[in-house]
């Protein structure tokens, strides 16, 4: 079991860099010259401290400023959005096209018609004198806007996560 | 906005006096190496991860907003570049459990100088990547606690607690791998 508690311990540190107050530093002289277990730790650390003290500044190789300089033109940004995860959404937006083509060209949304009456919302009556409007929606019309959205959101996935970057490859790799 | 010397050498950099930043890298890349060395604990990888962060750094210029010191944003792209090619390749790495037998093997018994920078290192590899990053700017004395915060990410008194228990862990691993001979070091 640790006989420093961990506020001791943080204290030693303290000491350690000469960050306490006159006070507690007082306190700490104290319990060094009293306490056996105070000193251990104090060894401990203040060894550790000096060990790392002498940590010195290391070197790349003599050519790593060179190395650097003759990349800078081959750096590539990082990709926003990873090339399998766009081809994989790429197709879901593909597949959910076909699927809602097959089953548009199979007259499943023919009788899909709708319409909102808005006389029938419970509006007072002195509020509206002359009858509300009411609007009729065709499935097949609104089936079609969201394909047409689909593919256009294929197109810019197409465009801007596969065919941009394969060329901006092609491009680099012919330099 | 900071008075650094190095943001007048920014500006012709980025009105294309590229060359110029070759003086920068020179100035910056035996810190910055040393960083990238003591996360990583491998030499050609931290090479690598350097010769990454200055070119990111280069392609980043532009963003750079002049608020810190230069090295202090450089240096924390190599922390960032450095823990993420750790992360990369974590399961590459030697364990310290198979470093610590075949060290036991060979210098058993002995406590030579060079054996207290080999059981040191031994016992940082023990430490986490932030925590030997954040001892190691620590102890090079170049950074003051806000600026280590900055670099490796957190607030200036999480930096002061990381460090302090950093060095505490430190000494308790030492104390393990030398079965209580520290204090006779």
């Amino acid at each position: 079991m640790k006989e420093i508690s961990q506020s001791l311990d943080d204290m030693l540190s303290d000491y350690l860099e000469g960050n306490l107050t006159k006070a507690d530093n007082e306190k700490i002289e104290r319990g060094l010259k009293e306490n056996r277990a105070w000193q251990v730790r104090y060894e401990e650390l203040k060894r550790v401290h000096s060990l790392l003290a002498q940590t010195a500044i290391e070197h790349p190789s003599k050519n790593f400023t060179a190395s650097v300089m003759s990349k800078l033109s081959q750096y590539q940004a990082p990709r926003d959005f990873p090339l399998r995860n766009s081809i994989l959404l790429l197709m879901g937006v593909l597949v959910a096209i076909g699927i809602t083509t097959f089953l548009l060209a199979g007259g499943a949304y023919d009788n899909s018609n709708t319409s909102i009456d808005l006389n029938q919302l419970a509006i007072p009556k002195n509020i509206t004198k002359t009858p509300l409007p009411s609007f009729e929606f065709s499935g097949k019309t609104i089936v079609n806007g969201v394909i047409i959205l689909n593919l256009a959101i294929a197109w810019i996935l197409l465009d801007r996560a596969i065919l941009k970057p394969f060329f901006q490859k092609r491009i680099q790799a012919g330099h | 906005m900071t008075n650094d010397p190095e943001h007048s050498r920014i500006e012709r950099i980025l009105a294309g006096e590229e060359h110029l930043y070759a003086e920068m890298v020179d100035k910056h890349k035996s810190y910055a190496y040393t960083i990238a060395q003591k996360i990583l604990q491998n030499r050609p990888e931290a090479e690598e991860a350097t010769q990454d962060a200055f070119i990111k750094a280069y392609h980043h210029l532009k963003g750079f907003n002049r608020q810190s010191k230069f090295s202090t944003w450089l240096y924390r792209i190599v922390f960032n570049t450095a823990i993420s090619y750790k992360r990369k390749n974590r399961q590459q790495f030697q364990s310290l459990e198979n470093t610590f037998v075949e060290y036991r093997a060979e210098g058993e018994g002995m406590l030579e100088k060079t054996d207290r920078r080999k059981y040191l290192n031994l016992a940082m590899a023990k430490l986490n990547e932030a925590d030997r990053a954040a001892l190691t700017l620590f102890y090079l004395e170049e950074f003051s606690l806000e600026e280590i915060a900055e670099i490796t990410g957190m607030q200036a008194n999480t930096a002061k607690v990381r460090i302090h228990r950093a060095r505490q862990r430190l000494a308790d691993e030492l104390k393990n791998l030398l079965n209580h001979e520290a204090l006779t070091l």
